[in-house]
């Protein structure tokens, strides 16, 4: 770093203070002595500083930061160093040691051993909490050094021995730091790891950590959760010993105190279960009293407990009612916990309190509330009360709660087929489905989503299948359009099923637009080997993220997040998304496909320019004489790629799917025509504002199991979710 | 464990920055960060494509620590959270230029707070005897003395002492311990007008400045109320298991005791009924407040904000007591003051609707203030306060107060 970034840690001349521009002139001298052969001065500024306290603890810390650039003279400081190191007022001595541990460079690591060594043995704890960090400082800049000078072993007779809480508690995570690196070749420090698990060091800790600090504490409750107890007394005895720590008002304990209760106690179900009721009041508390940036590191716990155990918190949902004061990642979260809290008993509640937010001025929040309702619905038996609620959202003819609705409607209807009627109803007549279709499709050039051309697409087949004479038209022009289009994907799909169609109408049928079923479960988008993974990582960064940590820190794992080590080319493309996955995966065959196509096309005379399809002798009959021609083409995999991975089938089986299996896949993602009305009639209402209507329309007529995808890319697109 | 802190102004501008460990942490994090758009930078916990940041806000100021490790997150931010707090005690406030012209003692203090990425000593007591507070007396001393120093000489006793809260042997002429209950109401009224949440969140404050080593006993008339208690760590805790006593040795200074909840209260001292109709364009509204159960002492400060739905292009909003603000971001604000014998305060007036608009599809939610003394809503009393060895001239002294919290009322 340059000089002048230590004037900007000053302030301008413009706000004087006493003392801190006395301290800025002569930090200037100091910034200006690093020309050479300005030394001197430099040592003139430092003896001059030994007589000020403040003046020295802020040319320690410049040094500290520049001393890495400039070893070579950052050895001239060293004498005065280690003078003060020997000072007689301790709080000198702590200081020099540990600027001169934070030195941190190589060629001085001779200089530390000696004041180390004195300053662990001092006689002011304060200066040996401060060199025990220094040990740890040293064997980061050399680890060679440190064992060497045999200080492993120091610590731990001081960690054992010292009367200091503090001295002790840095031994513990020194030793803890020291030892798993060198874990790795050297057995002995691998003995002596595990020794720090053995049952007397446990205790030692344990049985004295009310004297500790709370950071202390918090450090002492990780090195318990790895403990393996002998027997069931041995879990008891160490409950007992941290019962009062749920208590306590620091919220890291308590979260790590949690973790230690949870994880002794798995083995022993109905323990188990105890400690959850025990665990649930401190834990709402800390919710409710804390910071909303604590709230949220709670209620990422909560959640992960709350999908364990749902009961528990069954009856304190009122807990998780949002206020409006609240930021929104608090909101969400609270939204979350209400869906999985909501049993038979409080769902009555829960649905009425979340219908409130549906009107909230917070529309994102708006938004996920009615989702909220959504999830709920799918969880219990009996819809009826939720089922008019949601017809009641329509008639708001707010336009996002409308979008919501529907997606709801949407699966819900997939569950319970018998309620079709009464949404339909809602919605009145059905008869200008084709029509509105039709504007669509006459728009298709300024439609800039390749995502709503091939919904389009779609929509147009199985519109075609319910309503033959007024879809006709419209689909032809679809067809060629799409064939025409430039998007590989809606090029294919068009081409698919115009091939389809040419086949056989009712295949064609059977393939786009299949009889639908009722979906009892609709699958969860984490495995529970997952959720066990996060569970075991209780209290970490893993919790908060909603992934186990080797999603995450292993390099494999990142994704689309590309972590680079340098800071300097940091770049991160908030749109990636989970959907960037399977597009890569096909980029393989990509090019092979599409000449085949082409070349096909070319074959077989079917030209692109899209007049033959809307010529008005373009039916039935014609496509079934010509179908004798053209057989589809066998296996183009692609065309079965885009659309069976869209809808979220395991990508990996799509590239060796053979034919029949994809048709089968794609009949089970067929969708019925009603639900299409049920949009295109609300469409009607909502006109005005077509450009969302295509966000509908993706999300409507794209089939079954594309929740995941589907409403992630909704989220990113309205700046809810975000990519990790 | 944390490797750096950053502290950012309102503008985005690095003020300050602490290196941590040997890993050094660029400053281009912050541009990063502060590039990130506004739903994801409010998360307190954010993956950057190099390192895991924990951030807090406070009063415009932006703490940040980054680290590459696993750690637990809710010690990051419970660590920055007691971060900010000290500053904030320390600096009498947060803001960019109490921490620019406080620099060193900024330094001082992270110093004394964390090293090597593990926090250390965050107790407010004893981090106040190692680095002095600034005031206007060591103010006025270094500029006539030339003196800068801000460092008592000797170290704290009391980061070495079996009771780390406290100095070893404060000396007092007078001997003052006074405690205070401070209450805040949170409560959710539904559009239907039912109380769907009451609840009081609590603290016990004390003040204490006693000579020696003081044990103290604090009893409560009505401990059953109290649910969900967390503690100071001077407290004891089989006492208060076995007889709902709070014993403990305090701190010296200002602490909090304890914090507690009531909860499934059932009735709110003020009563809000907002009423909104919309026809062609145009809503009518009118909202009343009143006293619902007396508390027996005065409700004062009583304020009514919401925020007017983006939908609203103008409004016109008069009150027949009190005054009635309404701000260019839409928040209207009517302050109440007491509530007069004489007649029920109402505020009433016209919201135009823009243009297409009929009706009103999003309601407003009304945030209702008020400030009660004297008196703690949730009914907590304390019984009394017993010192073991009474020190000469001993003042005690309670007093309770109560505020609203969160207390929403939906339309």
């Amino acid at each position: 770093m340059s000089p002048p970034a230590a004037s900007q840690r000053y302030p301008s001349p413009s706000q004087p203070s006493g003392e801190v521009t006395d301290l800025k002139s002569q930090l200037r001298q100091l910034a200006g002595s690093r020309a050479p052969g300005v030394d001197d001065s430099k040592r003139d500024l430092f003896k001059k500083a030994t007589s000020d306290i403040v003046l020295k603890k802020m040319c320690y810390l410049y040094v500290g930061n520049y001393a890495k650039g400039n070893p070579d003279l950052s050895l001239l400081t060293i004498n005065f160093l280690q003078r003060d190191c020997k000072d007689q007022d301790p709080m000198i001595r702590g200081l020099a040691l540990r600027s001169l541990c934070s030195l941190r460079v190589p060629n001085l690591v001779e200089y530390l051993v000696g004041p180390l060594g004195s300053g662990l043995k001092d006689n002011n704890s304060y200066v040996r909490t401060i060199a025990v960090t220094g040990v740890l400082k040293l064997y980061h800049i050399s680890a060679s050094t440190c064992i060497d000078a045999d200080f492993p072993a120091t610590l731990k007779s001081l960690m054992l021995h010292d009367s200091d809480a503090q001295v002790v508690s840095n031994c513990l995570s020194a030793l803890q730091e020291i030892w798993s690196l060198e874990a790795s070749h050297s057995e002995e420090a691998c003995r002596e790891k595990e020794s720090l698990l053995s049952k007397p060091v446990i205790y030692y800790f344990l049985n004295r950590i009310k004297e500790f600090n709370e950071w202390a504490q918090c450090l002492i409750l990780e090195l318990a959760v790895k403990y393996v107890p002998s027997d069931s007394n041995d879990i008891f005895d160490i409950m007992n010993l941290l019962e009062d720590r749920l208590q306590h008002a620091n919220g890291a304990i308590v979260l790590a105190t949690v973790k230690v209760s949870l994880q002794l106690t798995l083995s022993m179900t109905d323990v188990h279960q105890q400690v959850y009721e025990c665990i649930k009041s401190p834990l709402l508390t800390l919710v409710s009293s804390g910071s909303p940036e604590q709230s949220y590191a709670i209620f990422s716990h909560l959640h992960l407990l709350v999908v364990r155990a749902p009961f528990i918190f069954a009856l304190d949902y009122k807990h998780f009612y949002c206020q409006y004061n609240e930021p929104s990642y608090v909101k969400k979260l609270k939204l979350e916990m209400l869906t999985a809290v909501a049993n038979e008993g409080n769902t009555y509640e829960i649905v009425t309190e979340l219908c409130e937010y549906a009107a909230n001025v917070d529309i994102a929040i708006a938004r996920e509330s009615i989702r909220a309702v959504g999830k709920i619905a799918l969880q219990q038996y009996d819809v009826n009360a939720i089922v008019d609620r949601l017809l009641q959202f329509l008639e708001m003819e707010k336009d996002y709660v409308t979008v919501e609705t529907l997606v709801l409607v949407k699966d819900l209807l997939r569950k319970y087929p018998q309620w079709s009627h009464d949404c339909i109803s809602v919605v009145a007549d059905m008869s200008d489905a084709p029509y509105i279709l039709e504007n669509l499709i006459e728009n298709w050039e300024e439609e800039h989503s390749a995502e709503v051309r091939l919904h389009l697409l779609t929509a147009a087949m199985k519109c075609f299948f319910k309503r033959p004479p007024e879809t006709q038209k419209a689909l032809g022009i679809a067809l060629a359009a799409g064939m025409a289009d430039f998007h590989q994907d809606v090029h294919d799909r068009a081409l698919f099923y115009y091939r389809v169609l040419q086949y056989d109408v009712h295949v064609a049928e059977r393939v786009v637009s299949p009889p639908k079923q009722a979906v009892s479960v609709f699958t969860d988008t984490q495995s529970s080997e997952i959720k066990d993974r996060i569970f075991d990582e209780f209290n970490s960064l893993s919790v908060i993220y909603q992934k186990p940590s080797y999603m995450f820190t292993d390099k494999e794992h990142r994704g689309p997040f590309e972590f680079s080590d340098e800071i300097g080319n940091i770049s991160i493309a908030p749109e990636a998304s989970s959907d960037i996955v399977p597009a890569q995966q096909f980029e393989a065959n990509d090019k092979d496909l599409l000449l085949s196509t082409d070349e096909k096309d070319d074959n077989k005379g079917v030209s692109n320019n899209g007049s033959a399809y809307t010529a008005p002798s373009y039916d039935n009959s014609n496509i079934s004489s010509q179908m004798q021609e053209l057989a589809i083409s066998p296996a183009p995999p692609r065309l079965f790629c885009e659309s069976t991975g869209d809808n979220g089938l395991d990508s990996s089986t799509i590239t060796d799917q053979t034919h029949a299996e994809s048709f089968h896949s794609l009949h089970r993602i067929g969708w019925s025509i009603y639900k299409l009305q049920v949009f295109l009639l609300c469409l009607k209402g909502i006109r005005s504002i077509i450009k969302l209507s295509h966000r509908v329309c993706h999300k409507l007529f794209i089939g079954q199991g594309t929740d995941k995808i589907e409403s992630g890319r909704a989220e990113y697109v309205s700046g809810i979710r975000h990519p990790i | 464990m944390l490797q750096c802190i950053f502290l950012l102004s309102d503008s985005g501008e690095v003020m300050l920055e602490k290196q941590l460990t040997g890993h050094r942490v660029d400053r281009s994090i912050c541009a990063w960060f502060w590039d990130q758009p506004d739903s994801f930078k409010s998360l307190p916990v954010i993956a950057s494509p190099t390192h895991y940041l924990f951030q807090i806000v406070r009063d415009g100021i932006t703490f940040l620590a980054c680290t590459q490790v696993e750690m637990p997150p809710l010690m990051g931010i419970e660590f920055l959270c007691r971060v900010a707090d000290v500053l904030s005690d320390y600096l009498g406030g947060l803001n960019e230029d109490l921490v620019k012209d406080n620099f060193i003692i900024v330094y001082e203090l992270l110093d004394e707070m964390i090293d090597n990425g593990f926090p250390l000593t965050t107790e407010p007591n004893i981090l106040r005897e190692m680095i002095a507070p600034p005031n206007l007396v060591t103010k006025m001393l270094s500029v006539v003395t030339g003196n800068a120093s801000n460092v008592s000489d000797t170290l704290p006793s009391g980061a070495g002492s079996c009771v780390p809260w406290r100095p070893t042997d404060p000396k007092y002429s007078s001997n003052e311990v006074y405690v205070d209950l401070v209450e805040e109401m949170d409560a959710i009224v539904n559009r239907d007008g039912e109380l769907v949440k009451c609840e009081v969140y609590g603290e016990v404050q004390m003040s204490s400045q006693l000579t020696g080593f003081p044990d103290l006993t604090l009893s409560f008339a009505n401990p059953s109320v109290l649910e969900d208690m967390r503690f100071h760590p001077c407290v004891r805790f089989r006492p208060w298991e076995s007889h709902q006593l709070l014993s403990f040795v305090p701190p010296d200074g200002q602490f909090k005791l304890m914090s507690y909840m009531v909860k499934k209260l059932k009735n709110t001292p003020l009563y809000v009924k907002p009423q909104i109709t919309s026809d062609s364009g145009t809503c009518r509204v009118s909202v009343l407040v009143g006293i619902r159960s007396d508390p027996g002492k005065t409700i004062e400060s009583i304020t009514l904000s919401f925020q007017l739905p983006h939908c609203v292009s103008s409004a016109d909003l008069s009150s027949n007591h009190g005054t009635v603000t309404i701000l260019s971001n839409k928040t209207c604000t009517w302050t109440i003051g007491r509530i007069p014998s004489d007649k029920t305060p109402c505020l009433s007036g016209t919201l135009a609707l823009e243009t297409g608009l009929e009706r009103l599809h999003v309601y407003p939610t009304f945030k209702v203030g008020f400030k009660i003394m004297g008196i703690a809503l949730s009914g907590l009393r304390i019984q009394k306060l017993d010192l073991q060895t009474i020190p000469p001239r001993l003042y005690k002294g309670f007093r309770a107060q109560t505020r609203a919290g969160d207390f929403d009322v939906r339309l």
